[in-house]
């Protein structure tokens, strides 16, 4: 038998499955990258750190969403500096979608 | 090349049969041999992986819809799988299905063949004092550009960005305030924009120390339009809209709570908030805020599963089109 090609095939079996087993054991075999989660202590299995206590919420606390309807400052003040670029002054604010799922389906089958 | 090493392999063989290319039949079916074996071991140990079947797409079949800014999944990390499914099953109707990922336990759950969460099984770490909660994945198009500008914002990476095979690209963040969430890139598109049925993601809210400036960060992040809302109680509340829609709010941390840190709070749409907050502490959940009046008529109530992860019930009332004329 030819000692090369031996010498050759062994190599690359050798090399073929180190880089095989050091990808696949790593990466892949936590499902896909958790245990890098783990290793920095969040991640997409994540944990909250304890004490997201709630309550509280005094009367006017609002944390939902709105209909759409003129929500903004009434005109008149002084102009608040913002961290962000507020929207443009005109039009309503806008709400969450109204269309339903199956609205949705009958859209795309007629067209 | 060391010459010792070369005369160590063919010391043993005669030299008048030792040609220039040639090696003695037996120590080469050995050397055959070897190599066979470690290959074997190699597909043993990488089958498992290999057939591992793959996270579920967001949403099928793919569309080519993409709203960037939207909350397009959420995942709940739990220490106890199988009562969590038990609880969400029990609450929305959910089913699940059980997908093992390497040596992590995952359940997808679904509502009338809708993907709307995953369940991810994974220990409390040793020595933590932690609590489950679920992780808001948000739209975007490109991942790493988005890890790019919110590193120059202020955030840091939790979690780098990673493919996931059929899902897209995903990395999680905490923003400068702490807040943390996670950023998508689904290569199946993105759910359409309707009204979510009971049961399902409807709102987000961010509730942290400053909503201001946190809503510059998300604005610099998704490109939201941002509004201030008036409020009763004298704190700026804001809206964070893409695409014509609002997408989430931005809330200050109530005031007689200052220890909390910052987080994310996904609300699922129910149909009586009053009852399914009973509902929750008959399957063994807790209610963290009692069902109140919101804007508009919505009413919304915040929860806790079994296991102590947050989250938010909006009844919200149907009526027509709420969507904004562009």
């Amino acid at each position: 038998m030819n000692t090369l090609f031996v010498r050759w095939s062994a190599t690359v079996l050798v090399l073929g499955l180190f880089t095989i087993l050091s990808s696949g054991c790593v990466v892949p075999g936590d499902g896909y990258g958790y245990d890098n989660g783990a290793s920095i202590g969040i991640g997409v299995g994540y944990y909250e750190p304890y004490g997201a206590y709630y309550g509280g919420w005094e009367p006017g606390y609002r944390a939902g969403p709105i209909y759409g309807h003129n929500y903004r400052s009434a005109p008149g003040g002084r102009p608040i500096q913002h961290a962000y670029k507020p929207a443009s002054r005109s039009g309503p604010v806008p709400s969450i979608p109204a269309r339903r799922h199956n609205d949705n389906v009958q859209q795309r089958h007629s067209q | 090349m060391h010459p010792q090493r070369n005369s160590n392999l063919i010391d043993s063989i005669p030299p008048d049969k030792l040609g220039p290319h040639k090696m003695q039949p037996g120590r080469a079916r050995h050397f055959l041999r070897q190599a066979l074996l470690a290959a074997l071991f190699g597909v043993a140990c990488v089958s498992p992986v290999m057939a591992a079947p793959l996270l579920p797409a967001i949403i099928e079949p793919a569309s080519q819809e993409h709203h960037v800014g939207k909350l397009i999944f959420v995942e709940l990390v739990t220490p106890d799988l199988a009562s969590a499914k038990r609880f969400y099953a029990g609450l929305f109707g959910w089913t699940f299905r059980d997908i093992q990922a390497g040596r992590t336990e995952y359940a997808e759950a679904s509502l009338d063949g809708r993907s709307v969460a995953g369940l991810i099984h994974r220990d409390v770490p040793a020595g933590e004092h932690r609590q489950p909660a679920w992780l808001s994945f948000i739209a975007v198009s490109d991942v790493d550009a988005a890890k790019t500008i919110a590193l120059q914002h202020g955030a840091k990476v939790l979690f780098e960005p990673h493919s996931i095979p059929d899902r897209g690209r995903e990395a999680v963040f905490a923003d400068p305030q702490g807040a943390v969430f996670a950023v998508l890139a689904s290569s199946s598109g993105d759910p359409p924009d309707v009204l979510a049925e009971p049961g399902e993601w409807i709102w987000s809210s961010l509730i942290t120390t400053d909503p201001d400036t946190d809503a510059a960060f998300y604005q610099a992040l998704f490109d939201y339009e941002v509004y201030e809302l008036p409020s009763d109680d004298g704190a700026e509340h804001i809206m964070l809209a893409s695409g014509n829609y609002a997408r989430a709010s931005a809330n200050p941390l109530p005031a007689n709570r200052p220890n909390v840190h910052p987080h994310w709070l996904n609300f699922v749409h129910v149909e009586d908030a009053v009852k399914m907050a009973e509902k929750v502490v008959a399957l063994g959940g807790r209610v963290l805020v009692e069902p109140r009046i919101d804007r508009d008529g919505g009413k919304i109530a915040v929860v806790a599963d079994p296991l102590g992860a947050p989250f938010g019930l909006l009844e919200w009332p149907d009526t027509e089109s709420k969507e904004v004329a562009k």
